[in-house]
């Protein structure tokens, strides 16, 4: 069964343009220019009822546009989506009350001056959701958001992961089956998302809801999705796991040894400190370079690990994965 | 009966939010009874012997508190900031949320503003007969439709300019001069008379005030109506090719 299915979906817009300077600034009141920006370029990609996707890329790639397209703010100039079987641009109501869409930079929306509690009780009433659901859900929610101090402050006097939290679960009381999460946790400290990430995770087991996350931490990315999907000038240039990204992007490996003795013959060199040392090795020389190393020094400790995630993401932003 | 119960719930939360900005909302009565004490200081002077003068400026300042619009304010700057898109994925009317605050800002309005009323009413011994009063409630039920129609219209350009309230400025001004605020409909000159008769801005302001305070006594609900119809039909066209531009280009 699938969720989100989304077919040569294509997003252009039309800036204004002029060049600088009183002459053109006077010339654009008679004829304004215009150039075409494609934000999405036959995007395609489909996602099954309760999986769950990280969608990754840099600054400008098209991954908010693709969420704003799914959840219905934007309608698109080419292709088609369902979600749900829906279309999603439609906005009907009974579409409405089946998704979230939760943006870290603005996690609440509404009346400012509420408390928690209220804003919960209209989403109670906006989203019929019937009293002896609203509590039992509300009560999971205080457990797992750790709620319970929050419920009787105003909106506005929250702090950015306690709106994040409020706004999780403004999000999730009407128990959405397709939620769509767009940067959750942006500027939140470690802890705050850290807790972000077990709720969601913890939300995914018990209700099977299919989730589609951007983000640009990538613990968010590694710890929740075990599929990505990586967008860079609105085209898709990778869907699949993580770990053959990583595989496919990085043909090296990173060993980590604590020793007295000089391992630079066994690989290159990225990191060297107080008798700690990290090569890199080719993946396919990986057992050999080990056992070699092994034999010739007095190695104390040593471990095999993958290139850091970011190290990777960042290769694919810059080189691209062509 | 859903949408009754979503507006209802509303309506108490724009109360609730706009009790702690009681200050501001006195600004806002200031600024509503400015225009027509002004109109009443300079039509008493040229008319001292004719008491319906002050009863219908007192009228008109009941009247504009009571139908007081600011969706310039309220509702265009969700179309600027963004967080318009937080009501397009509510699963109800996007305008429900437009008119709970309404009506809450016009309840504080003329709540704060009914000493203003009052103290004004008795200073210049206006006495009021009850019963045109009453006649009048239907008038300004629909003036308040009207006023809301109106703004919220102008506020929809908000999809096109950054410069809505210079739009909706103009708007003011318009009932303000044709609405029966710079002086009352039938002091001026025929053409102008005529004109003003014709237009929506005498039935948001002029004629509601006029019934109340016995100058006229009934009659224009009608006229009334057909503008509240030809509003709704415009503004319900512009809001679909507003929404259409903003879920074309986003926030």
């Amino acid at each position: 069964m699938t969720a989100v299915e989304v077919e040569n979906l294509s997003m252009s817009y039309k800036a204004p343009v002029r060049k600088g300077g009183l002459r053109a600034a006077l010339g654009s009141l008679v004829k304004r220019e215009y150039k075409t920006v494609q934000a999405l370029d036959e995007v395609s990609f489909a996602i099954a009822r309760g999986e769950v996707a990280g969608f990754i890329g840099p600054n400008g790639a098209g991954k908010t546009t693709t969420m704003k397209i799914l959840s219905g703010i934007l309608h698109p100039t080419g292709g088609a989506v369902q979600v749900l079987d829906n279309v999603p641009w439609q906005r009907r109501a009974v579409f409405l009350k089946r998704i979230a869409f939760v943006r870290g930079s603005q996690p609440v929306g509404g009346s400012q001056e509420l408390t928690v509690m209220d804003s919960l009780e209209y989403q109670r009433l906006l989203y019929d959701v019937p009293r002896p659901d609203f509590r039992r859900t509300l009560a999971e929610l205080e457990a797992l958001l750790d709620l319970e101090p929050l419920l009787e402050r105003q909106l506005r006097a929250l702090s950015l992961g306690e709106r994040m939290r409020v706004g999780l679960a403004m999000a999730l009381i009407y128990r959405p089956e397709v939620l769509f999460l767009d940067e959750p946790t942006i500027g939140l400290d470690v802890s705050a998302a850290s807790q972000i990430r077990e709720f969601v995770s913890e939300y995914v087991e018990q209700t099977g809801a299919t989730v589609l996350l951007t983000s640009h931490y990538m613990a968010d990315v590694a710890s929740l999705c075990p599929r990505l999907i990586l967008i860079d000038r609105g085209r898709v240039e990778y869907d699949g796991p993580l770990a053959e990204l990583s595989a496919r992007l990085s043909p090296y490996k990173l060993i980590r040894i604590s020793t007295q003795g000089d391992p630079t013959a066994f690989g290159e060199v990225v990191e060297k400190a107080d008798g700690q040392w990290v090569l890199r090795v080719p993946r396919d020389e990986v057992a050999g370079t080990t056992g070699r190393l092994l034999q010739a020094l007095d190695v104390v400790d040593l471990a095999i690990e993958e290139p850091p995630l970011e190290k990777v993401i960042d290769q694919a932003y810059r080189g691209g994965l062509r | 009966m859903r949408t009754a119960v979503l507006l209802g719930f509303r309506l108490r939360q724009e109360v609730l939010e706009w009790s702690g900005a009681w200050w501001f909302l006195l600004t806002l009565v200031v600024q509503a009874v400015v225009a027509p004490l002004i109109g009443l200081f300079v039509w008493s002077a040229v008319y001292p012997d004719d008491p319906s003068i002050a009863r219908y400026y007192v009228a008109v300042i009941l009247v504009t508190l009571m139908t007081e619009s600011f969706e310039q304010h309220t509702f265009s700057e969700r179309i600027y900031d963004g967080t318009l898109s937080h009501e397009l994925l509510r699963p109800q009317p996007v305008v429900i949320g437009v008119i709970g605050m309404n009506l809450a800002i016009r309840a504080w309005l003329t709540l704060l503003g009914a000493p203003v009323v009052v103290l004004t009413g008795f200073a210049l011994r206006a006495g009021f007969d009850w019963s045109a009063v009453l006649r009048s409630t239907p008038y300004i039920v629909v003036a308040a439709v009207l006023v809301f129609l109106w703004t919220f219209l102008l506020a929809l350009t908000a999809f096109w300019t950054d410069r809505v309230h210079a739009v909706v400025g103009f708007g003011s001004q318009l009932i303000f001069l044709f609405g029966g605020t710079a002086a009352p409909i039938g002091l001026l000159p025929d053409t102008w008379r005529r004109v003003a008769e014709v237009l929506p801005f005498y039935g948001m302001n002029g004629l509601p005030a006029e019934i109340a305070a016995g100058r006229r006594s009934g009659g224009g609900l009608g006229y009334q109506l057909i503008w509240v119809v030809v509003l709704v039909a415009v503004v319900t066209v512009v809001w679909r090719i507003g929404v259409r531009r903003y879920t074309a280009v986003g926030s």
